[in-house]
């Protein structure tokens, strides 16, 4: 598995490198991207639509924030690696920190106890860490079962997950590690669901074209990381901003 | 010589653009858009009216805020040339109605909270400024929303929302041009079924 993800993060940042001049605007890949995004709809609306509403429908608002919690706790050690990657060390203290706390006294991260003491979670990841070393994003891809995905953020979601607690933690006993990886990644995925929820039934509903707004949105929140990179910095204008003008004023 | 003059033209441009930006007053700007998102709040979603009055009320402040007519003729894009007359009242009315059926929902999810003003941030548009603000949320980070606001004379309106980065202009315009292209009933298909999502 390790080796796979390995080879798999290289091909991908080998890949990301070549692609770099390719104008984000350009969907180069959209036969294909719009065959996979009907693919993954379908397949969301049978079953893991139907499982987050059914999630949503056994729980309490409370219980899903305990569970989002845990969730952000097993991913502490993974920020604080990457808050150090990119030079931000108070964070990485500040997410050492949190994971310490919430892990005892928040009840294995199910209550958030560090944030009340001021420690706020300020989550990052692999992907972040790249933006700041202005590795380029790679055109926009519709990744089966995953959705809408770049190659730079494939390779940081491999990297994270490798990284994670819940898949070294539990290596070192075979009976149990895809278990617990498994289970937990079932859980995050259901979780992540629920709380999309309502923000994908509001954009499918007043979309005459789901595949196009899914892809412009995406790609709009990926442009902003593009200020992460070190020499764009310096830069004043905003990701959104763009010359907006109309050419004959409608009467 | 030829090198000289393009400089001093491009200079002279930059600095004639800088004026043009900087005429925009951004302490005005930011009181119209805190006026309105606390009109918004205070008169329409937290107060105890009925869902009829609600939407009247929302409508009216909807209208008045945002230059519904400047955003329709940016959302079609090119296609906006290539469009009839009517086509173009059909389109603006139908977006406009749409707009206003969608944002009042979307508003609604801010029951009970503040939107917190940060100041504002120039835009490379003449005449055009961003609004920033933030509304804190019960749970994770607040979000973040930018208004994009033009002046007219003494006049300001709305131009675009930005929410965590994604604008509504932009989203609209790669999601309509989309539809056209790919739509061999074109401009009309593109109304025909925007009209069906405010049913």
């Amino acid at each position: 598995m390790s080796k796979y993800s390995l080879l798999l993060a290289a091909f991908l940042s080998g890949f990301a490198c070549n692609v770099h001049a390719i104008d984000n605007n350009a969907d180069w890949l959209e036969n294909y991207n719009r065959a996979m995004f009907n693919f993954n709809y379908q397949l969301d609306k049978y079953t893991l639509k139907p499982l987050a509403e059914g999630y949503r429908a056994i729980t309490t608002p409370d219980i899903r924030n305990r569970v989002t919690s845990f969730i952000g706790n097993v991913q502490e050690p993974v920020t604080a690696v990457n808050h150090t990657l990119q030079g931000s060390f108070k964070d990485t203290l500040v997410s050492l920190g949190r994971f310490l706390i919430n892990s005892t006294l928040g009840l294995g991260g199910t209550f958030d106890v560090a944030a009340g003491w001021g420690l706020k979670r300020n989550s990052t990841n692999f992907d972040t860490t790249l933006a700041t070393y202005c590795v380029p994003d790679g055109p926009f891809v519709v990744v089966p079962l995953l959705g809408p995905a770049t190659p730079r953020s494939l390779v940081g979601l491999t990297a994270d997950s490798v990284a994670s607690p819940m898949y070294w933690g539990t290596q070192h006993d075979k009976n149990y590690a895809d278990k617990i990886s498994y289970g937990y990644a079932a859980i995050v995925t259901i979780n992540t669901r629920e709380r999309a929820l309502d923000l994908l039934n509001d954009l499918e509903s007043n979309s005459v074209d789901f595949y196009a707004t899914t892809r412009s949105a995406y790609m709009q929140n990926r442009q902003a990381m593009k200020n992460l990179c070190a020499s764009s910095r310096k830069k004043t204008t905003a990701s959104y901003d763009f010359d907006f003008e109309i050419e004959d004023e409608f009467e | 010589m030829k090198k000289i003059f393009f400089a001093a033209l491009a200079t002279a441009f930059m600095l004639t653009s800088h004026s043009v930006c900087a005429a925009i007053d951004a302490a005005e700007a930011e009181n119209f858009v805190k006026k309105n998102t606390k009109e918004g709040i205070e008169e329409i979603i937290d107060s105890n009216i009925s869902q009829s009055e609600k939407d009247k009320r929302f409508e009216k402040l909807f209208n008045e805020a945002l230059d519904l007519k400047f955003i329709g003729q940016f959302v079609l894009g090119r296609y906006w040339r290539q469009a009839s007359p009517s086509q173009k009242n059909d389109f603006i009315e139908v977006y406009r109605q749409l707009n206003i059926k969608t944002w009042s929902k979307r508003f609604d999810e801010f029951k009970g909270k503040d939107f917190v003003f940060e100041g504002t941030s120039p835009s490379t548009s003449a005449n055009q400024i961003f609004v920033n603000s933030k509304v804190p949320m019960d749970q994770g980070k607040p979000v973040e929303v930018v208004w994009r606001v033009k002046q007219n004379g003494n006049h300001f309106k709305v131009v675009d929302i930005i929410i965590e980065n994604v604008s509504l202009a932009i989203t609209a315009r790669n999601e309509y041009t989309a539809f056209i292209k790919n739509s061999p009933t074109g401009i009309d298909g593109l109304i025909k079924d925007l009209k069906t999502k405010i049913k």
